[in-house]
């Protein structure tokens, strides 16, 4: 059992890990843990989780079908397991969708709010009604354990031919409606992918992996729990698999040629190249190891055709619905975060698959025989290092001890920069140097400004103006940049210094002196900076004090700077003009940037910018 | 039908338009995000100023004849008013995101910093139009840049100032015919193609890319449910005269 118990203990602890991302991607909003921007608004759990779990998931209506619509009777032992796959596979989607949208707890509006033209719409229906008719059909299992509600057990048992035709009537319109969602994408889905077939194609795919993918839970059961495989009945079901698979090669195939695609396929991009990986893994092995006989019935070639298959489903759903879809340019990388919520869900649904493996009697033939045969334990050979039907909560102690673990891991490696920063690297914002001119570089990105700072005083009335532009905390500062003050680009910065007003080594002002006696101390009670610095405002003063915080250092440069270049954009008819220096410096450039500028002013797009060469000494005279 | 119409040699780039859309709608001061795309639209910028060499283009929502969006949204947040505006309503909205993939101009944009997040775009100040008023963003343009009124009278705006000035413009609307036309129109001297995803293929509006088959979904339905019951119905007989032969050959 050590292989069993490495295997759950490996999957408690990415559960551990993803409940952690989980929660604080629940506390903090999307941005906090995942890579999802506006460029790409939907990650690795619409393009792994969602789209292809559902697909995966169609096992449980394919097989169902063939066993009570089609009668094909042998195949009646995948019957409960093939409906808990489905279950689980729908129960996992439906979760990854719980972090994945953005207001999870609303999930349930397309129920009352209808809008009948949208593919989602109709696909949210659909996935409501068939989680309940897979509740419905599994729900005998559990209930075969107690005693409780046997007539409803009964009463479901007895009419499940007719959930079993509800479940492929479901079925059948949303695995084609996931297609019919990408089909208002044309301008994004990658030429080799987009299709009006889609949706035709969709559905198929899933009636041809769906069987695949519950010979893959059988083959994993057998080889975890040393159950002995029914070779023949697998292969058989394979076979049936691989003829939808061939119609479904042929459709797409057509598809191609028809649209004349056909030399994009082997046009060398790295998207054709994953085309030709999606064909090999879900057309080409799982077809030539169904139809070789000798390869269908070996375990070998169960195992390469299934997992080759469900490998090929995934790949094309998540080509699908993210990695062919967005054509921005913007790179999307999912972080760590999104990995291991990703990974976790799937691990939880194969942990509950173990324990109702373990638990409940799957392997039955019929559903109602089964408490007929008291030692119908299930099919598990009696020799040692074999299932016997271990006790409910074998290993508890050494699983909730790793789970807490690695959720305690998972808290601790959430990076504290990305729940609480802007999400950008801080800027310091750079000072000016010069003395006369002002180069103002804030970003440092080496795209500045070079700024007449004595012709600016000259212009705003002499040196009495300082306030103009510089805010109320350097009262008698005559030069100080920004920068001093704003010391962060995006960030705003305090106006009023409180402390400072208050302390004894600063202002040392008594509190009545600013705050109304017998009112609560408060901004709306206390006077306003004008009542007592009135000599530090001029006329034209553009600063008002209505808040204690000022703009960051990019608004405070665009409102004071752009506000002018604005205005003076009125009178200038072209824009060109208006950009550059020369139209308020009418006069001749002065010596240093006549030598700097000259080619600069002649590239469109960088007219407005300075970019000094490094060796130019910007220490200028005043009023130069 | 409102509109807006924007030419884009009127534009100085003096970004009032943003400013004043981010006034009448309270938005927030915006910081650069790793989240955000390059084209200075975000969850609190719904308008900005592209710079294209000595071009400046305003971007916004384009308010599509057949939006996209409207069309996928699965819960109806996103409506297409009868006064031209594509308006949003958060109440409904369950954060699926699909209107951001559905849409071809990529205008969308989500609050990703928050744990309560909505869809946030231009809703061409539908509380002001809906009363007669004008957008913030076409009241606040000093150079008329960018105006508002009635989309056929705008469109005939349009044509004359090709007519009149045939060298200055491209002949071209543009939003007169894409994905089945736009209630934002633009006027310009370059191209505007990479304003929005490359249309190839796409002549008809978006929507209509989809219902086609979403019209198929009732006859699936039930086609389906008719082909599994004669499928019951073939096989359970092809069982019962297999069931009769054995029982012939049995009792022979």
């Amino acid at each position: 059992m050590k292989r069993l118990m490495t295997f759950k203990s490996i999957l408690w602890t990415i559960v551990g890990l993803a409940m952690a991302s989980g929660i604080t991607r629940m506390l903090f909003g999307l941005g906090a843990i995942t890579n999802q921007s506006d460029a790409t608004p939907w990650g690795i759990w619409k393009g792994i989780n969602v789209v292809p779990g559902i697909a995966l998931a169609a096992g449980g209506f394919v097989v169902t079908a063939i066993i009570y619509v089609m009668r094909r009777h042998e195949f009646s032992r995948y019957s409960k397991f093939a409906v808990l796959l489905a279950f689980l596979g729908y129960i996992s989607a439906a979760t990854s969708l719980v972090v994945e949208l953005g207001l999870p707890w609303l999930v349930w509006h397309p129920v009352i709010y209808w809008q009948p033209h949208s593919a989602l719409f109709e696909v949210s229906w659909c996935v409501i009604l068939y989680l309940t008719v897979l509740f419905l059909e599994f729900v005998p299992v559990p209930l075969d354990e107690t005693h409780w509600f046997s007539g409803v057990r009964r009463f479901l048992i007895k009419y499940k031919l007719i959930l079993v035709v509800l479940g492929v009537m479901i079925s059948t319109l949303h695995q084609s409606s996931l297609g019919t969602m990408f089909l208002l994408t044309p301008e994004k889905l990658h030429a080799l992918w987009y299709s009006s077939m889609l949706p035709i194609m969709f559905f198929v795919s899933a009636v041809a992996i769906g069987p695949l993918m519950v010979i893959l839970a059988v083959l994993v059961v057998s080889s975890l729990y040393g159950r002995e495989l029914e070779r023949e009945k697998l292969g058989m079901l394979g076979l049936i698999s691989m003829g939808v698979l061939v119609v479904y090669g042929l459709i797409r195939i057509i598809d191609i040629a028809a649209t004349g695609k056909l030399l994009l396929v082997f046009d060398g991009s790295w998207q054709a190249n994953i085309f030709l990986l999606e064909l090999v893994l879900i057309l080409v092995l799982p077809i030539i190891f169904l139809a070789v006989k000798k390869l269908r019935y070996s375990t070998a070639g169960l195992w390469i055709a299934t997992i080759s298959g469900v490998l090929g489903m995934v790949l094309n759903r998540a080509n699908i619905a993210g990695i062919m879809l967005v054509q921005t340019g913007n790179l999307y990388i999912p972080t760590i975060y999104e990995i291991f919520i990703s990974v976790g869900i799937i691990s939880a649904a194969i942990l509950g698959f173990l324990f109702c493996v373990e638990r409940f009697k799957l392997w039955e033939t019929k559903w109602e025989d089964s408490r007929q045969e008291p030692n119908a334990q299930p099919e598990f050979d009696r020799s040692s290092e074999v299932y016997l039907g271990a006790p409910r909560l074998a290993g508890r102690t050494i699983y909730s001890m790793i789970f807490v673990v690695s959720l305690a891991f998972g808290f601790a490696v959430i990076s504290s920069d990305r729940l609480y920063s802007h999400g950008v690297d801080d800027v310091i914002a750079q000072e000016a140097r010069g003395n006369g001119i002002l180069y103002i570089d804030g970003n440092r990105d080496n795209f500045g400004v070079a700024f007449g700072h004595a012709e600016h005083i000259k212009r705003q009335q002499g040196a009495d103006s300082c306030s103009v532009c510089h805010h109320m905390n350097l009262p008698q500062d005559k030069s100080s940049q920004c920068s001093a003050c704003h010391r962060q680009m995006y960030t705003t910065t305090d106006v009023f210094r409180h402390d400072w007003h208050a302390s004894p080594t600063g202002a040392n002002i008594a509190c009545n002196m600013c705050h109304t006696p017998g009112e609560e101390k408060q901004k709306s009670s206390a006077k306003k900076c004008v009542d007592c610095h009135l000599d530090l405002y001029p006329e034209n003063a553009v600063n008002t004090f209505e808040s204690y915080l000022t703009v960051s250092y990019v608004d405070a440069m665009h409102g004071q700077c752009v506000t002018c270049h604005a205005e003076r954009a009125l009178s200038d008819t072209t824009k060109v003009a208006q950009a550059r220096c020369p139209a308020c410096h009418t006069g001749s450039l002065p010596h240093y940037l006549k030598e700097d500028m000259r080619d600069k002013l002649r590239q469109p797009g960088l007219s407005n910018v300075i970019i000094p060469k490094s060796d130019v000494n910007l220490e200028l005279k005043q009023g130069e | 039908m409102k509109a807006i119409l924007t030419d884009v040699t009127l534009c100085i780039g003096c970004q009032e338009c943003v400013a004043a859309c981010k006034t009448k709608h309270n938005l927030e001061p915006d910081y650069p995000r790793n989240f955000h795309r390059t084209d200075g639209l975000s969850a609190r910028n719904w308008t900005s100023i592209l710079q294209k060499d000595e071009h400046y283009i305003r971007k916004q929502c384009r308010h599509c004849l057949e939006p996209a969006c409207v069309s996928a949204c699965p819960v109806a947040a996103l409506v297409k008013t009868p006064e031209g505006a594509v308006t949003y309503d958060g109440s409904k909205c369950i954060g699926c995101r699909y209107c951001m993939i559905a849409c071809p101009y990529g205008i969308p944009r989500y609050d990703w910093d928050r744990a309560i997040p909505y869809i946030q775009k231009c809703t061409l100040c539908y509380d002001l139009i809906s009363v007669g008023q004008q957008p913030a963003c076409t009241t606040a343009c000093p150079t008329e840049a960018t105006i508002f009124g009635e989309r056929d009278e705008l469109l005939a705006v349009a044509k004359q100032r090709i007519k009149d000035n045939p060298d200055k413009y491209i002949n071209r609307v543009f939003g007169e015919h894409e994905v089945g036309g736009t209630s934002v129109l633009y006027l310009s001297d370059i191209d505007l193609g990479f304003m929005s995803y490359p249309m190839r293929d796409i002549k008809s509006s978006l929507p209509q890319t989809t219902s086609m088959a979403m019209s198929a979904v009732p006859p699936a339905f039930v086609g389906m449910g008719a082909l599994m019951g004669g499928l019951y119905w073939f096989c359970k007989r092809k069982d019962k005269i297999r069931q009769q032969k054995n029982d012939k050959e049995g009792s022979e």
